[in-house]
């Protein structure tokens, strides 16, 4: 990889009570570039955003934003260095006592000084490239789960922020929103040339929008390439994982005693 | 044995660390700088905490006063003291009752509702959007919260003082027979306003702190699930409960203390 560097993970370590979460995670994400982060449920991805974010932080180990050491910055600094972000939840989050319209001009309106007329003009724009401007006056909870998640989009880019962070953002989507969605990730970064990153297990549609790829698993990156050197990677975690392979390096069953004996454990043994 | 100590230690240390982070988060979010945004706000707010909650205020204020004139005319009439019954309803009111059984009920109807609305919020990640927009949730959703229920719970202690006095009269003057003018100029002669009715305003704005920090901060703190949101409800409740009516005591010895 040769282009520069938008954000850059150092030997991340990150724990919750007693299970290690991280355990040394190096990233480069590189600038204008979508970069997607997979793995099996469970692996922590949405806390490495969190992490990205600055909205936890690291037991050791340094996240760097164009140079910036993200969990070094002051409450304020880190709140201005955000609004170059934008994030794509998983459930959207859409503020349930605002509108569709209301939503999308969030942003604008807390961090510009904008005249009322030109934030109109930009929420719908962004509204059409989501395909939902006849959609602005309804409140999220009118709406489906897949034009949620297109209008937080909308709303993630309404101040064309350098940084996106997706946060699984197909998840529970029928196969229509679910094309719909590849679409416009694809087609709102190639537009607006932002940097993506994007948390993900649903490989087919990853591995055809990412130029590049990191797989984590056990609290460390287990490989990365790009979409086409991974398909053909020999290692057993990583085709497991590529073509879906329902067990393998990672078991199907949960640790368990013997099942035979389980079974047939004398009454007043069950565990 | 050594294991209860652990225990014992470790639930200290929670409810230290617990108070620790309160402190902190009602100091992060009420200095906050006014502006034209957090007014609309804050009117808002004080429209959902203090006008929604007034109709409950009322009703109780009129009921307790009510009740307190037809106990005390009982008692006072079999001393021959009934001309007393509009002091004892006013001084009853205005030092105790107004204050602490407005801040119960306001615990319970705006205290309840924000701890609620301030958990699903939290659940439904709109807290960390807000964050990742690059707004400070405790500016935008705490504080306006945290003032609009601070100057509300003043006002409906006025209001629950006014309805109540007037609910004694119904009861006192026009059911029991009371003659009016003792029961007006018994009022104004004992009812001292330093004394009595500033010090019952201080209680309700000490209480209005108190309940609004302890809901916003139980909303906040929680953790986000339909039981993290049900305990922390109940939470919110019982310890602005007990709060108020354990400052209630601590007030009321250091204002009434000496008075003989």
């Amino acid at each position: 990889m040769d282009d520069p560097i938008m954000v850059e993970v150092k030997d991340l370590h990150f724990s919750r009570g007693n299970t290690d979460i991280f355990r040394g995670v190096d990233l480069q994400i590189p600038l204008g570039k979508i970069t997607a982060i997979m793995g099996p449920s469970g692996t922590g991805k949405t806390t490495l955003l969190k992490l990205i974010g600055g909205q936890l932080i690291p037991d050791r180990g340094q996240v760097l934003i164009d140079g910036q050491d993200v969990h070094q910055l002051s409450r304020r600094s880190l709140f201005k260095l955000r609004r170059r972000m934008g994030m794509l939840f998983q459930s959207g989050a859409l503020f349930s006592d605002l509108d569709v319209f209301e939503n999308v001009a969030f942003p604008l309106r807390v961090h510009t000084e904008l005249p009322n007329a030109m934030v109109r003009d930009i929420v719908l724009m962004k509204l059409q490239a989501v395909g939902l401007r006849g959609a602005r006056h309804l409140m999220p909870s009118e709406l489906s789960g897949g034009m949620a998640r297109r209008v937080a989009l909308a709303r993630a880019v309404a101040l064309d922020p350098e940084l996106v962070l997706y946060d699984e953002p197909f998840v529970g989507q029928d196969p229509i929103s679910m094309g719909v969605l590849v679409q416009l990730i694809k087609k709102v970064n190639q537009a607006l040339g932002l940097t993506a990153v994007m948390v993900s297990h649903d490989i087919k549609e990853t591995l055809s929008i990412a130029d590049y790829v990191y797989i984590i698993a056990d609290g460390q990156v287990m490989a990365h390439g790009t979409p086409r050197t991974l398909d053909v990677n020999d290692d057993a975690h990583v085709r497991q994982f590529v073509h879906g392979e329902p067990d393998g390096p990672v078991p199907f069953h949960y640790p368990a005693p013997d099942f035979y004996d389980d079974i047939l454990a004398p009454a007043g043994q069950f565990s | 044995m050594m294991r209860h100590i652990a225990t014992l230690g470790r639930a200290t240390l929670d409810i230290v660390s617990s108070i620790g982070r309160a402190g902190l988060f009602l100091f992060q979010s009420i200095f906050c700088l006014p502006s034209r945004e957090g007014f609309h706000l804050w009117i808002r707010q004080m429209h959902f905490v203090g006008v929604m909650s007034g109709a409950i205020v009322l009703v109780s204020g009129l009921f307790i006063g009510m009740v307190l004139a037809l106990q005390g005319f009982t008692i006072l009439v079999s001393f021959g003291a009934d001309e007393a019954l509009g002091q004892m309803v006013a001084l009853s009111l205005v030092r105790e009752l107004a204050p602490v059984v407005a801040a119960l009920l306001f615990a319970g109807r705006a205290g309840s509702a924000l701890t609620a609305e301030i958990g699903l919020m939290k659940a439904t990640e709109q807290l960390t959007s807000m964050e990742m927009i690059g707004v400070d949730p405790l500016r935008r959703i705490v504080a306006p919260r945290l003032w609009a229920g601070f100057v509300s719970l003043p006002i409906l202690t006025v209001m629950f003082g006014v309805v109540g006095i007037w609910g004694g009269y119904l009861v006192g003057v026009d059911w029991l027979g009371v003659y009016q003018g003792s029961y007006w100029s018994n009022m104004q002669d004992s009812v001292d306003f330093v004394g009595d009715v500033l010090n019952g305003m201080i209680k309700s704005l000490v209480f209005g702190l108190v309940v609004t920090w302890i809901a916003v901060f139980q909303g906040y703190d929680l953790i986000p699930t339909s039981e993290g949101i049900s305990r922390a409800t109940t939470r919110t409740v019982v310890y602005a409960s007990l709060a108020v009516l354990g400052l209630d005591f601590v007030l009321t010895a250091l204002m009434f203390g000496d008075l003989g």
